[in-house]
């Protein structure tokens, strides 16, 4: 009998955890996800400005740790308890439309007085396919070409505007510097691991290769864009320009390589330069990337905020998303993220050598395609099959092959 | 009576091997330490340094006052601490059980146990998630001492299980003729001879708890905060704050270190020997 | 009287099982079943009943089979070199010395440092351009320039292997000091008595009485090391290539970068059965011999 009834109070015990319900007020509360590189950035000053001019809004931010963002992100939608606004990554947005899990924001935007004060180019790239907007505009970077200005001078070079000239420096940068019989400089970091694809769409992309051909067809397996390819492969493993850690090196490691000055050039941008200008000083500068055989093609790198279909104050969620991108708060925003403000208002004449090189990028920079396959591209196909590719396990045509079957499914 | 050895082979034969070992074990934590102290400008120079040229200090209390670190040791205090005395509780009871009693079913309870932690975890984690948010536990020390509960006990059964077979029955029968009751000659005399076994699974208990990473920052993140999800926080998309970081790493191992060396004088031997009377 | 010894099992059994039968046999389960459907999240369209044709497609993936490869190598290369460290440790920390107390809590450093940070450190140790095994290699000679350890395709795995060995040989430091207490000291001193020496000591006495023990922590540290990805995704993500995939990274690489739940479930399925098959001979010798020992 004891036993019996203690067996039932056991089974009866979760039942008590469903009564302590929710009560629903008057208040609007925002969830709010994001993630900065610096730990110090706080995100309340943000915070309690918005709360004063919007008192029956509640904003509760959440810092989510960047490793884990993208998974943590999809096992809340998929469990059905997402935030209501959260940072998106661009390349995001595909997958998570497809999931319906993004609030289509076109009507609200198109009322918002702030819409013109945003760059053009940034509506443009953030639009939809499908001709709806689901993000609103929070940073943006362009990736340029950081260069050793102490051995340029030391080698009476100039910064390259092609491919060619950009082999030849490279060529060039590539020495032994203390006569052991070593190369202890090379001219050029390659990121083989993953987020390396900046790298490559710089040279490949410029020079014959497209994701989608006019008529649907993939652009990758032309003749021109293999080759294009092959001379990106080459840039490792013919000419041996970049360093031998070649198909691991991440992040750290090509900034590392920078800071050490184990290579002469690197392809990164402004959110880097704060830690590295620390560290080089004035040996350190930055161009914009060089010309492909066809065109200029950098990174346009970007986040956005988006509000989760699932949000139960869709109106809040939109005016916290807009209230981030409007000029005064993104400018305080970009105070902690290191990137460059998407307001026009904000754009300032001057600035620093990097932010030139920034803004002197801004009329080619473009995105990859806003495909559901772009996500697995960036985040495990291209690290792996360009690793394969460096060490020679497979040939440039059977590497963009596999691209275009992914992108053709 | 056993000769002493002589002072150089005690030397060669014990103390250098030990420091080795110690050595090889503390070598990646001194460069950590080292990096800790590094300014970060100094980080990669172009000559490799072992030490830096100017150290400083000042990660230490910056960890404290910047990220609020106090509370994450204290939030992996909690979780661990519950995670090892629910799960010594649990797997002790089950143990005894599995080690002692022939029953139907135990064998194919025993292996039961060892499946269930054949899978991988990180297939597991949306059908988790959903169980905890129903129980509304997200961001709770219940979510993970519960989720962690459900993997270290499994594996402590069976430690425990091999442990406690190392102890003759006759010891359990002996106690019951003495007229203690089947609980009672388990808890007061067969749980003392089997500490360094109990010490042993304690011990991995609460360091599978305070090491975990993945369910800590699925389940949890802002209002529990362990010290693996602190320390996932300094590391950004384009920056790592290595000192901060480092000296995370540094400070984390500590407490554990420090109750291990408590707990470790309970692995001496000798509780066996004559325990049984013949 | 037979009655009461009866249910008293039981009752010590069932918190343990009600909370694992909640909390994981569940999700298995839906996972199991998750492994029958074509289930890519962002094409819920596509959902359908495939029945085994995820395991199929798995069986003709050249990357199921590499990440096949590389999780024996895996796995039986890290416990060896966890277990061989482990033991000699337990051995020498079981020996009586001054310093002995603090020896023991410092060679658990390894174990309790987060993954993330020894994944970190390591890659860093092995970098090839500012890493700390390079400068020291070529210091003492072994080496005439730095080495890409982690890039090569050959060395990238067993350089990971080093990292877990020291980062696992506590566990079995502990567990085999643990078991050696209940090993008395009368049989060692009868065996001196009759003339025995060391090494017959630890072939006739500590082996045979440790057995249980050995066996049991290397039947969990299998499970527990197949399913280890933490600290290979952080220092290589995999690559370089599918030079360390193994069936854990390929599983959630497939899940939560391609979002192709279905496939990965089935990669997780497969690995519990290589799981079960490498230990099903260990599972009935350990329950042989927990009964022989009566």
């Amino acid at each position: 009998m004891k036993r019996a009834s203690i067996l039932i109070l056991l089974l009866l015990f979760p039942l008590v955890l469903f009564a302590t319900g929710q009560d629903e007020g008057q208040m609007a509360t925002i969830r709010f996800w994001y993630h900065f590189d610096n730990p110090d950035a706080a995100v309340t000053p943000l915070v309690q400005k918005f709360e004063q001019e919007n008192p029956n809004i509640k904003v509760t931010p959440e810092f989510i740790a960047w490793d884990v963002y993208n998974q943590k992100l999809l096992t809340a939608v998929a469990a059905g308890n997402p935030p209501d606004v959260s940072q998106i990554k661009l390349w995001w947005q595909p997958q998570l439309v497809e999931m319906s899990a993004l609030l289509d924001l076109s009507d609200y935007v198109a009322d918002w007085d702030g819409r013109d004060d945003v760059f053009d180019k940034i509506w443009e790239l953030t639009e939809y396919t499908d001709g709806n907007q689901y993000l609103m505009p929070l940073q943006m970077v362009i990736l340029y070409m950081y260069y050793r200005t102490d051995m340029f001078n030391e080698l009476g070079l100039k910064p390259a505007t092609t491919r060619s000239e950009f082999l030849d420096l490279a060529k060039k940068l590539t020495r032994d510097t203390n006569g052991d019989g070593t190369v202890d400089v090379y001219g050029f970091g390659i990121r083989g691991a993953r987020g390396g694809h900046d790298w490559w769409g710089t040279f490949v992309l410029s020079s014959g290769a497209e994701f989608f051909l006019p008529n649907g067809n993939s652009g990758l397996i032309t003749p021109e864009a293999v080759a294009a390819n092959q001379w990106f492969i080459d840039l490792y493993r013919v000419h041996q320009v970049s360093p031998p850690t070649t198909p691991n090196d991440g992040f750290q490691q090509i900034i590392a390589n920078m800071q050490s000055g184990k290579t002469a050039m690197t392809i990164h941008h402004i959110g880097s330069s704060k830690g590295l200008a620390e560290a080089l000083g004035d040996k350190l500068s930055a161009a914009p990337v060089p010309k492909g055989t066809k065109k200029y093609w950098t990174s346009f790198g970007d986040e956005e905020n988006g509000v989760l279909a699932a949000t139960e104050f869709p109106d809040a969620a939109f005016e916290w998303a807009a209230f981030l991108a409007t000029a005064e708060n993104n400018a305080i925003w970009q105070k902690s993220s290191g990137q460059v403000s998407i307001n026009k208002s904000n754009a300032t004449a001057g600035g620093n050598r990097f932010l030139k090189a920034t803004t002197d990028s801004a009329d080619f920079a473009g995105v990859l395609p806003a495909h559901p396959g772009t996500a697995e591209f960036v985040e495990s196909l291209w690290p792996t099959q360009m690793q394969r590719a460096f060490l020679g396990e497979i040939s440039s045509a059977e590497m963009m092959q596999i691209f275009a079957d992914h992108f053709s499914k | 009576m056993r000769r002493r050895m002589p002072l150089w082979r005690r030397l060669l034969g014990l103390h250098l091997p030990v420091l080795i070992i110690v050595f090889f074990a503390l070598g990646p934590y001194i460069w950590m330490f080292i990096s800790s102290i590094t300014p970060e400008a100094d980080l990669y120079g172009e000559v490799f340094r072992y030490f830096p040229g100017n150290p400083s200090f000042q990660n230490y209390p910056k960890i404290f006052q910047k990220i609020s670190f106090a509370r994450n040791l204290r939030d992996s205090l909690i979780v661990a601490t519950t995670t090892m005395l629910v799960g010594l509780a649990i797997s002790l009871t089950a143990s005894y059980s599995f080690s002692r009693f022939r029953f139907r079913g135990r064998n194919y309870l025993m292996i039961q146990f060892l499946v269930i932690n054949m899978f991988p975890i990180v297939l597991l984690l949306i059908p988790l998630f959903v169980i905890m948010r129903v129980l509304k536990l997200i961001d709770t020390y219940f979510a993970l001492i519960i989720a962690y509960s459900t993997f270290t006990i499994p594996f402590s059964t069976w430690m425990m299980t091999s442990f406690f077979n190392a102890i003759p029955k006759q010891l359990d029968e002996a106690a019951l003729v003495d007229g203690c009751t089947r609980f009672s000659a388990m808890t007061r005399v067969i749980v003392p001879i089997a500490m360094p076994g109990i010490a042993a699974t304690g011990i991995y208990i609460f360091i599978t708890a305070w090491n975990e990473f993945l369910y800590a920052a699925i389940l949890t993140g802002n209002k529990v905060l362990t010290i693996p999800v602190a320390l996932q926080n300094l590391i950004g998309e384009y920056n790592i704050a290595w000192g901060l970081l480092t000296a995370g790493g540094v400070i984390s191992v500590i407490p554990v270190i420090v109750l291990f060396f408590f707990i470790q004088k309970q692995l001496i031997s000798g509780m066996t020997a004559g325990a049984v009377k013949t | 009287m037979k009655r009461k010894i009866d249910l008293f099992p039981y009752t010590l059994l069932t918190p343990a099982l009600s909370v694992t039968v909640l909390i994981i046999f569940f999700p298995i389960v839906q996972t199991a079943v998750m492994s029958l459907f074509n289930y890519v999240i962002w094409k819920p369209k596509d959902t359908r009943f495939i029945g085994l044709g995820n395991y199929l497609q798995a069986l003709r993936d050249e990357v199921f089979w590499i990440s096949l490869k590389n999780t024996i190598f895996w796995i039986v290369g890290v416990i060896v070199l966890q277990l061989l460290l482990g033991f000699v440790t337990a051995m020498l920390l079981n020996r009586e010395f001054k310093w002995r107390g603090l020896a023991r809590s410092l060679i658990l450093i390894p174990w309790v440092t987060p993954s993330v940070i020894t994944a970190l450190m390591w890659r860093w140790m092995y970098d090839g351009n500012n890493g700390v095994i390079n400068d020291l290699l070529v210091r003492i000679g072994l080496l005439k320039s730095y080495f890409p350890w982690l890039a090569n395709s050959s060395t990238a795995l067993p350089a990971i292997m080093v990292a877990l060995m020291w980062q696992g040989f506590p566990f079995f430091a502990i567990m085999i000091l643990a078991g050696l207490q209940a090993i008395p000291r009368t049989l060692y001193e009868a065996a001196e008595v009759d003339g025995a020496t060391r090494l017959q000591m630890f072939g006739r006495i500590t082996l045979p009485m440790l057995t249980p023990i050995l066996l049991t922590s290397i039947l969990l540290r299998i499970i527990w090391v197949a399913n280890s990805m933490d600290v290979i995704f952080v220092m290589t993500g995999g690559g370089p290539g599918y030079a360390t995939h193994t069936l854990p990274v390929f599983a959630f690489i497939r899940a939560y970068k391609g979002l192709d739940f279905g496939y990965a479930s089935t990669i997780a399925i497969f690995l519990t059965l290589l799981l079960i098959a490498i230990v099903a001979g260990y599972v009935i010798r350990v329950l042989r011999s927990q009964e022989a020992l009566r």
